[in-house]
């Protein structure tokens, strides 16, 4: 049983992305019929600033396997700011995670405008394929 | 009886005597010889209850936030730990610098009760002298930066993934989530913690390890730039967690990260995480 079902596991990667750019440049991919994997769940936020740290904390506790925050480069913030609060935010969450025991390849942040489409496939798919080498999460106080 | 103990006694009186305040707070000694809580001094008959020895571990500048529309001044007697938590509370709004009255005491460490050693949170203690205070008592003993207080840090760093989530999941699992590290936590002054947001589903109420976790972790995050390194969360915490190991971890990376910061040595620096720079580092392109 045990092995079917890890034949089977696929990763659930939740992806934050802005409004202005990030989810724009998921637009843009399915619009140009860009192949990204199908493991992604986007979920769209009006900046990437918007992403409390909780989020990321509460999305390995529910079961993701990997998570990305996606927004606007820096000096591009719609909201002239937001982004830069982002960086400095994920820098250190990034590694309170790494810390706490949580592999660091499975939380990303990056920077996609609304034009990159090719960036978001790349960035997605990597993020994937990097989740996949690891095996599924042992979520956040799991025992696997 | 103690020079200082002779000292406090006095000025409380004093203090009480003229008006000055219509309170103070300090230590008395406890139930046991090994014990010196927090005392609240109303009138100056009472004043010589008041004591300085080795046990008084409890941070005096939390009780301020029981009173935040005082009558008349607050007296308190504060060390370098609890005029750094003053200013954190002046510093997030939740204190009026007039409305008190500090009398520090340079402290040079106290006892754990329990083995009669220096303190944890004394040995790596940065700023034994008051920073702020209207009149002091003592002089002030050699300061240190002590970056050994990283080494333990250092250490969990080089663990793998595996073996720091063995090594947090066995504290966390400790955890029963009496929330005695937020309410003595000085960086702790939200109206409305998080966790008693019960409408919001923020956090589940269930004790066990995933709810735990997040738990704790979100309280480091929180404090992350504004904690003042007191210690009083390990030291309150009945389940001996490392508490002290997550916030001086978000500590080391802000320092490296955006330039040294120590929190509350006054009350107008911006902490690092609630500004900017156009320069910092670029790890997300």
């Amino acid at each position: 049983m045990d092995v079917i079902e890890e034949q089977q596991w696929e990763p659930k990667i939740l992806a934050f992305c802005c409004n202005w750019c990030a989810y724009s440049g998921a637009d843009l991919a399915g619009l140009n019929r860009m192949k990204y994997p199908e493991n992604i769940r986007i979920l769209r936020v009006p900046c990437s600033a918007r992403v409390n740290p909780q989020f990321i904390l509460r999305a390995f506790q529910k079961g993701a396997d990997g998570v990305l925050v996606a927004g606007c480069h820096p000096g591009d913030c719609h909201y002239a700011t937001g982004n830069y609060y982002t960086r400095r935010r994920f820098q250190v969450m990034k590694r309170l995670l790494e810390y706490s025991g949580i592999d660091p390849r499975r939380f990303q942040a990056k920077w996609v405008s609304g034009a990159e489409a090719d960036k978001f496939r790349a960035t997605v798919t990597k993020l994937c394929e990097d989740v996949k080498a690891i095996g599924p999460s042992r979520k956040l106080g799991g025992s696997k | 009886m103690s020079d200082t103990t002779v000292k406090m006694r006095d000025i409380a009186k004093d203090l009480l005597d003229k008006g000055t305040v219509h309170y103070i707070i300090g230590w008395e000694k406890g139930r046991f010889s090994n014990q010196s809580p927090p005392a609240f001094i109303t009138s100056a008959a009472h004043a010589d209850r008041l004591i300085w020895d080795e046990y008084c571990l409890a941070s005096t500048a939390k009780y301020l936030l029981d009173d935040k529309f005082p009558a008349g001044k607050i007296g308190i007697f504060a060390r370098g730990c609890d005029a750094r938590a003053i200013n954190r509370l002046i510093q997030d709004g939740q204190i009026n610098r007039e409305n008190i009255y500090i009398v520090g005491i340079c402290c040079s460490g106290m006892k754990d009760p329990a083995t009669g050693n220096t303190a944890d949170k004394c040995q790596h203690c940065t700023h034994p002298n008051p920073i702020v205070y209207d009149i002091l008592i003592g002089d002030p003993v050699p300061e240190t930066d002590k970056p050994e207080r990283f080494k333990a840090i250092e250490e969990l760093e080089k663990l793998s993934p595996d073996e720091k989530h063995a090594y947090w999941s066995k504290q966390f699992e400790k955890c029963i989530r009496c929330y005695a590290c937020r309410n003595v936590c000085p960086a702790c002054n939200c109206r409305e913690c998080f966790v008693d947001q019960y409408r919001v589903g923020w956090q589940g109420k269930q004790n066990n390890l995933a709810e735990n976790q997040l738990f704790g972790l979100t309280r480091a995050y929180h404090i992350a730039d504004r904690c003042i390194e007191c210690g009083e969360c390990a030291r309150a915490c009945p389940m001996d967690l490392p508490l002290m190991e997550l916030n001086r971890k978000l500590i080391k990376d802000i320092n490296q990260l955006f330039g040294p910061y120590e929190a509350s040595l006054d009350t107008e620096t911006t902490p690092p995480l609630a500004k900017y720079h156009l320069k910092d580092l670029e790890e997300f392109m």
